[in-house]
């Protein structure tokens, strides 16, 4: 599998460490056990097209979205993460 | 308090041994350990990537590279590390922390790296074939020109891997920058995968 990194071009996957689940947000403060709960634990496990983070960290060290078919590994999208280059937040 | 004298050696003063290596003959392999650089890396602080762009052109005269490239400017080369990050690499204390502080203080956060990054330059003739067993990328000429720059790993390494000008004899320059502590690990891998063309191993302080 090669993941094709905004910033670097196409890499091979031993560049890249996985994270997981791009979609869970961290809840309100005062969201309550169960949310918290959900968030810190409960994950689908998805048998398709999922967003998940990847961290280049054998390259430019960005934090990436990638949309990935769990079948089939076919990646259809590839963004800098949150906070992934500065200039990506200022946007 | 007690004086310290700090004697300043490179992370491979034990490694490196200058002369011939590996199979005898013409050398297809040079690698060529670069000493007392100084290497600062510059990295914008949150939204301010444009001035650091800006302050980095009026203070070294070209413009920071905002892809994977290295840019050659009259006595530093600024390399591409990171979206909007780079290191500027020169020598005789000209660009140091203290010095590209007054520059980059507002807009970016200076880290010196001199002591804390080894560089080795590749060339020869079989430099390509030799880096091809370490490297996924593609460092034919036609996709890696002089100047083109990757952030990338080597023997799961974490390295910045920069084409300098050529040689006078036309031979292609590679330029490998790696932390310290894992240099002597990498050296060694280089020179396993380079014995079969021959080597020719020395240290320099001139930058190629």
């Amino acid at each position: 599998m090669r993941i094709t990194c905004p910033f670097c071009g196409e890499r091979e996957l031993s560049e890249f460490s996985y994270l997981g689940d791009a979609k869970p947000v961290r809840p309100a403060a005062d969201a309550g056990e169960e949310a918290v709960y959900d968030y810190v634990y409960l994950r689908d496990n998805v048998a398709g097209v999922m967003a998940e983070n990847w961290y280049h960290g054998g390259g430019c060290r960005a934090w990436l979205e990638v949309t990935r078919n769990t079948l089939t590994h076919e990646i259809s999208a590839v963004e800098p993460a949150a906070g992934a280059g500065a200039r990506q937040v200022a946007k | 308090m007690a004086e310290f004298s700090w004697e300043v050696r490179s992370p491979l003063d034990r490694a490196l041994v200058a002369g011939p290596y590996g199979v005898r003959g013409d050398a297809g392999v040079s690698l060529t350990e670069i000493r007392n650089f100084d290497l600062v890396q510059v990295m914008a602080r949150r939204g301010m990537a444009g001035d650091m762009a800006k302050a980095a052109k009026a203070r070294l005269g070209v413009a920071a590279p905002d892809a994977p490239k290295a840019v050659q400017s009259s006595d530093a080369t600024l390399i591409w590390s990171g979206p909007d990050q780079f290191f500027v690499l020169s020598r005789g204390g000209k660009h140091t922390t203290e010095t590209l502080a007054q520059t980059f203080a507002s807009f970016a956060s200076l880290s010196d790296q001199s002591h804390a990054r080894v560089l080795i330059s590749i060339s020869g003739a079989k430099a390509r074939t030799m880096l091809a067993k370490l490297s996924s990328i593609d460092l034919h000429p036609d996709a890696f020109a002089i100047g083109a720059a990757a952030a990338t790993s080597m023997d799961h390494t974490s390295v910045t891997l920069w084409r300098g000008g050529d040689k006078s004899d036309g031979q292609a320059v590679f330029n490998v920058l790696v932390f310290a502590t894992f240099a002597v690990s990498l050296w060694h891998t280089v020179l396993d995968s380079a014995a079969e063309y021959g080597v020719a191993i020395g240290h320099s302080e001139e930058l190629a």
